[in-house]
This record gives structure tokens, C-alpha cells and sequence, in this order.
């Protein structure tokens, strides 16, 4: 039972397939301008609310990181309180080990069917796949990933799994699933077809055995898991069934409910524009005697699966992050291409980042390149996390484990070393100007460059008057 | 004062009228503006590569030629951003080098920020009979905070009528390597930039970063569009034959 199997490696040619891919991409187009002007609501909300989104994400950065500097310490009190309350705390080194956890507490407790609220951290485990393999079937209720689980697919984004369908593809996999005829559907359309997953989803929240959803913060005082959602599924699933399963990174802890309180007014304007989610739940312990619900039964399982080894490296900010998705829905990389081109779990630049350091530099070696450089995510990261110096960061690891192709490495020496012999830079340039003039065509322009086809695969190669400038100023100097 | 400008390899290969342009624009400063001989280029592309020792070699190379001014200008955001931000800590640890390296980055200015605050006030001498838009590059707006400086120069050019076209800020995709490496996504990229500068319906985009122009103007001649003029800052500023 391993964890989910990275695609990364295939980076490139995906990202071919997606271009090319237009029902994708007109979806693509459609989402990016509804994302950016929902954060942008979140942002005039602070504002109005007398809030600076600067001093604020400063405290939060300052609360991620205060928990990163002591992390051991804010487990073990989270883990006290948590089974004080009466919960079960169980580790998990990683996705395996969380399978085979999960896989154990069912069969322990005769589970059947499991409902599932989102868990980026069971998508890491390749959960749903060992579960299934056991003989249990889960139901991802909430409603993107509901519609990914029907198509069989993994989520394109962390907190819109599907994105990348479009109304008429969900419609298909609704009508094969619920055995109706397909309709044509329009965007005015999409209440009743929540409505749809609604009525199919309701039954099965009633019937679950267990119940496991992530959780956004885990609170070190209180032992609590903070939820925060839109739909109401959260909700049912951990308080229905007689069990209820956490399953939630150990990066995740904070201090205090304060803290809380402060990441709150950044999360949901981050992600979605929300001065608040629709719920937030804090959830502690079990249903005591006194109490008519919550689950007879609450597991925490914390997972490492790498996240440990980030500690006190260079690359410890991104611990620091909160999942909200602002850097995605911000990239241009990745609404060019969608998150399954990244191929793991995580897409976008908080991906390109994440997915080599947790499954292995060498099994993503495209990731950190695909960044234009251009830190419109590393502006918007609530929590402040300097994203492009972290993918800069990686390709140095890169180089130092001469992970990089032999004809990149050589091409660079040569430049380089040409680059420190200014003089002989300048003669060897000046031959450089002259072929490109006498390859350009009439109007100054190259349309097939040999030597970089990639530019002019897409784009012509405007060049200069077949002189440089420091051998025109040479000679004006002369004059 | 004597102000250095630093060409940068992209304007002394592919458009020298840049440069040209920009030593017109900085003598009209009354300062004595010199071009610091030996410039080949400041390392960015091997610090974004990861190749830390190059980029420290380029690095160095650059602080000895700059360190003798008291005012480096340079035109482009990018380049300015790598020394302003780059260089004092990639030499932070060279006991001969880091204070030198914080002196050129203290004294390191991008060209429109510089010539905003320093040229005498009234017209500049480029003339410009239509509408322009600008776009900015990532680097200059996002790593130095220029936005206001090139606009409110543009508009000191006699005739020249300014308007903002959809998502300026928004990246033009070009990336250095980026551009090359992931050619397809790049060019995705550029299209919407060359669709926001064609829906301005403006005469010209214009722009502080020539990696960005190039990028621009190849994917606009590339999609048949033959009149939109791609123009840097200090083109339009200067007026004039670019050489």
C-alpha cells in the first residue's frame, strides 16, 4: 500500500496535452477572472474592516512560524489535550502508514462505508484506492470532489477540486452515476445539480460508519481540529458516524484558539473572498454523556510524510503554509495548463514547490522551473512564504546534485565563462549580432531560429541592427 | 556626480537604440554619464539557473566595474532588482567583496525610477503622436515598487496620450529561460498579454524590460498584428533616431 505515485516526472509532455486540451482551457479561462476578483472581495473586506492585509499577514506568518520553531513541543501538548478530551492521537510516518492506519480502525470497527470531507493528506496516502482494496467503499462528499471521484481522476486544485470540468462534463458523470439521461446545462443549472448530489449524498451520510475529513488547524490548548467549509458535508461527516477520523499534516498545529482567530481573517479572504466560510467547526473530543451529538469514537492520525525533514532547512517557510490557494489562483503557469499536469497532489507554485520536497527532488524535476519568476503567488501568500526564491532554492539543490541535463550544464559553462573575458565576450558578440541581422528577414525579424527553436516555435525573433551597443558606443567614442 | 549605466547584455545584443536612448535621457540630468567599459552581464540568469558560484563570478565582476560611480542606472527592472536585491547577499559571505557589493546595490537605480526623481521638471524631449499602454514587468513592479515613475514620465512626452489596458501587472510570460524551457506555456502566456494590449486598441505597448518586448512583439507579429509598436521607456522618452 504505497502513497499516490507521482506523475511529475511527466511535466512536460502534460503540460503539451493540456494546451491542447480545449475543453480545459476554455474552463481554465472562465475560472481565473472569478478567483482573482474573489480575493480581491477579500481584500476590500479588510480594508473596510480597518484591517491592513500587510501588518496581518506579518502576524500570520509570525504565528506559522513560532509553531515551526517548536514543533515538537505544540504536538505533544496538542497530543495531551486531544486525549484528554478523550480522542486518540495515532502518528503516521507516511501515506502508507496512514492506509494501513485507516484500513486497521475499519476493520477494528466493522466499518462498511466511510464519508469523506476534504483531506488533501488522504490524497497524498492514495487513501481512497487501500480503502476500496479492503472492502470499504468511501464517498467524497464534498461536491468537487464528488464530481472527481465519479471521474475517476485525482483534484486539479486544493480547494476547487474540479475546476477543470466543465457544467456539461459534470452533468455526463451525474446522469451515468444516477442512472437519468444527460440534459443540456447551463450555468444557472448548477443549484440543481448540488441538489442532485444532495439527495444522493444524504442516505450515505446517514449510513456511514466512519466518517473522516482533514482539518485546517489543529489547536494545541484545546486539542481541536478547526474546520473550515462551505457545504455543510464537513459537518455531517464527523459528527454522524460513530467514528470519526482526522487525518492532518503536523505542520498544521497552532498555539491557541486566538491564533486561530487571526489565520481566519486571512484564509477565507485568500481563498475565496469570504470574510468567514459558511462553517467553521471546531471540533473537541467525543460526544460526551450529556451531549446528543459527535462521534462515540475520534482518531487523530498526524502525518509526517516528509514534512519533518523541511525543519531548519531553507525550505522550512513552505511549512508555514495554509492551503488556501491564493498562489494557484494566481499563477499563470498553472491556468495554462490545470493542476493534474503537475502531477501529485499539490499544483501550482505551493506544488512546484511542495511535490520535490515530499516525494523527492529527482521525481520533479521540472517543477521548480515551471515559474515565469513573476512572485504574483509569493504577493498574494497570506503567510508570506517567498515562493520563487524557494523554487530558485531548489534548482541549486539541483545543480549541486548534478541533476540537470549535461547539454543545459555545458551550454551555461560556456556562456559563462565567455561572459567573466569581456574582451573576448565583445568579439565573439559581434559575430552573434551580424548572424542574427543577415538571418532576420526585411522587416527585422527571425521566423525559424535553429539555435533556440523554442522561441520561434510560437513567437518571432525581433533583432537589433547587427551591431551592439558597446561596439556603436565604441566607435562614437572614437568619432 | 557621475552616473554609470549599465546596458545590460539583452539591449547591447538585441536593440542598442535602448541604451542610446537612455544616455540622452540621463545627460539631460547635468550630470557626467559614462559607460563603465568591460559590461557583459550581471548574472541573473545564472543566479534564477541555481548556478550560485557563476552568478557570484558575474557578480563580482560587475561590482568591480560599478563600484567607482555614484549612481548606477540601469534600464530594465530585472537586472536592476538582481543587483539592488541579489548581490549583497550572494557576497555576503566574500569578507573583500560584501561591503562593496552593498554599495553598488545601495546606489543601483532602475532608469524610470532614477529619471523621475532626477530630471528637471517640463517636457521630455520624445515626441509621440497616438495612445500608448504599459505594461509592467514583474520584476520592476513587484521587486522595486515601479508603477507611478514610467507613467507619469509618458505623460511628459509631447502628444503622447496614455491608457491602461486589462491586467497590466499581469505577467507577459517571457521568464528568461522560462521562455525558452517551456516554450508552449510561455507563448499561452504572451497571448493574453497580446490580447489585453490588442483590446486597449492602443498604437504601442511600452514597457521598462526588453526581455518583456521581445517576448510581446515576437507573439504580436507572430499573430499577424504588423503595426502595434513594442517600445521601451526610455524609445519613447528620448524621441529621436535610436543610434
Amino acid at each position: 500500500m504505497a502513497g499516490m505515485r507521482s506523475q511529475a516526472m511527466h511535466f512536460q509532455a502534460r503540460a503539451g496535452q493540456k494546451l491542447a486540451d480545449e475543453v480545459l482551457q476554455g474552463a481554465l479561462r472562465r475560472a481565473q477572472p472569478l478567483f482573482t476578483a474573489k480575493r480581491q472581495k477579500g481584500m476590500a473586506s479588510l480594508a473596510a474592516d480597518g484591517l491592513d492585509f500587510g501588518h496581518l499577514r506579518a502576524a500570520a506568518a509570525a504565528i506559522r512560524q513560532a509553531v515551526l520553531d517548536d514543533l515538537d513541543v505544540w504536538l505533544e501538548l496538542f497530543e495531551a489535550r486531544a486525549k484528554a478530551r478523550g480522542a486518540e492521537v495515532l502518528w503516521a510516518r507516511d501515506g502508507a502508514e496512514v492506509s494501513q492506519l485507516v484500513v486497521d480502525l475499519a476493520r477494528r470497527h466493522a466499518v462498511r462505508t466511510v464519508t469523506k470531507s476534504k483531506s488533501m493528506l488522504s490524497e497524498e496516502a492514495a487513501l481512497n484506492a487501500a480503502l476500496l482494496a479492503a472492502g470499504v467503499r468511501p464517498v467524497e462528499t464534498d461536491l468537487g470532489e464528488y464530481i472527481v471521484q465519479l471521474a475517476d481522476e485525482p483534484p486539479s486544485h486544493i480547494i476547487a477540486p474540479a475546476v477543470h470540468k466543465t457544467i456539461a462534463q459534470v452533468d455526463a458523470l451525474f446522469a451515468d452515476a444516477h442512472g437519468r439521461p444527460r440534459q443540456t446545462r447551463h450555468s444557472s443549472d448548477i443549484p440543481a445539480l448540488a441538489r442532485e448530489a444532495r439527495e444522493i449524498l444524504r442516505p450515505q451520510f446517514l449510513a456511514a460508519d466512519m466518517g473522516i475529513s482533514g482539518a485546517n488547524f489543529l489547536v494545541a490548548e484545546t486539542g481541536s481540529a478547526v474546520l473550515v467549509t462551505n457545504e455543510g458535508n464537513g459537518r455531517l461527516v464527523t459528527t454522524l458516524p460513530r467514528l470519526h477520523v482526522v487525518i492532518t499534516g503536523i505542520e498544521k498545529v497552532v498555539p491557541t484558539l486566538e491564533d486561530v482567530a487571526t489565520l481566519l481573517r486571512l484564509l477565507p479572504r485568500s481563498a475565496t473572498g469570504q470574510d468567514i466560510s459558511n462553517y467553521v467547526s471546531l471540533l473537541t473530543g467525543t460526544k460526551s454523556a450529556d451531549e446528543s451529538d459527535g462521534p462515540d469514537q475520534t482518531v487523530f492520525i498526524l502525518v509526517d510524510n516528509g514534512r519533518a525533514g523541511l525543519l531548519g532547512s531553507e525550505f522550512e517557510p513552505m511549512l508555514r503554509c495554509i492551503r488556501c490557494g491564493a498562489c494557484m489562483n494566481h499563477c499563470p503557469v498553472y491556468f495554462s495548463l490545470g493542476g493534474h499536469a503537475y502531477g501529485w497532489v499539490y499544483p501550482g507554485p505551493m506544488g512546484s514547490v511542495l511535490t520535490p520536497l515530499l516525494t523527492g527532488l529527482d521525481q520533479a524535476l521540472d517543477l521548480p522551473w515551471a515559474s515565469t519568476g513573476c512572485n504574483q503567488c509569493g504577493e498574494v501568500c497570506p503567510v508570506d512564504i517567498p515562493l520563487p526564491a524557494l523554487m530558485r532554492g531548489l534548482r541549486e539543490r539541483q545543480q549541486h546534485q548534478q541533476l540537470r541535463p549535461r547539454g543545459e550544464r555545458w551550454a551555461r559553462r560556456v556562456w559563462g565563462w565567455l561572459a567573466l573575458r569581456p574582451r573576448l565576450y565583445r568579439w565573439l558578440t559581434r559575430g552573434l549580432v551580424r548572424y542574427l541581422h543577415w538571418l532576420a528577414d526585411g522587416q527585422g525579424r527571425i521566423r525559424i531560429f535553429g539555435l533556440v527553436p523554442g522561441w520561434t516555435a510560437g513567437r518571432d525573433l525581433p533583432v537589433g541592427p547587427g551591431r551592439s551597443f558597446h561596439e556603436l558606443y565604441a566607435a562614437r567614442k572614437r568619432d | 556626480m557621475r552616473i554609470a549605466l549599465y546596458v545590460t547584455c539583452l539591449v547591447d545584443l538585441m536593440r542598442p537604440a535602448i541604451g542610446f536612448a537612455s544616455l540622452r535621457l540621463l545627460a539631460l540630468t547635468g550630470a557626467e554619464v559614462v559607460v563603465p567599459p568591460g559590461q557583459t552581464c550581471c548574472g541573473q540568469p545564472a543566479w534564477s539557473e541555481g548556478d550560485r558560484p557563476l552568478a557570484a563570478a558575474l557578480a563580482r565582476q560587475a561590482v568591480g566595474q560599478l563600484l567607482n560611480y555614484d549612481v548606477i542606472v540601469v534600464p530594465s527592472g530585472s537586472c536592476a532588482e538582481h543587483i539592488v536585491h541579489t548581490y549583497p547577499q550572494l557576497l555576503s559571505d566574500e569578507a573583500g567583496w560584501r561591503d562593496a557589493a552593498q554599495q553598488v546595490a545601495g546606489r543601483t537605480r532602475e532608469l524610470a525610477s532614477f529619471l523621475a526623481e532626477a530630471l528637471p521638471p517640463g517636457p521630455l524631449p520624445g515626441h509621440f503622436a497616438g495612445t500608448v499602454t504599459y505594461h509592467d514587468s514583474c520584476k520592476g513592479l513587484r521587486g522595486l515598487g515601479i508603477k507611478q515613475a514610467p507613467r507619469d514620465l509618458l505623460l511628459r512626452v509631447n502628444g503622447l496620450n496614455l491608457q491602461e489596458m486589462a491586467d497590466c501587472e499581469a505577467c507577459c510570460g517571457f521568464g528568461g529561460s522560462f521562455s525558452v524551457r517551456f516554450a508552449e506555456v510561455s507563448t499561452r502566456i504572451v497571448d493574453r498579454k497580446c490580447a489585453a494590449v490588442a483590446a486597449s486598441a492602443c498604437g504601442a505597448v511600452v514597457g521598462g524590460d526588453l526581455g518583456c518586448l521581445l517576448n510581446i512583439e515576437g507573439r504580436l507579429r507572430r499573430r499577424g498584428d504588423e503595426t502595434t509598436r513594442v517600445l521601451h521607456l526610455a524609445e519613447v522618452l528620448a524621441g529621436g533616431s535610436g543610434d
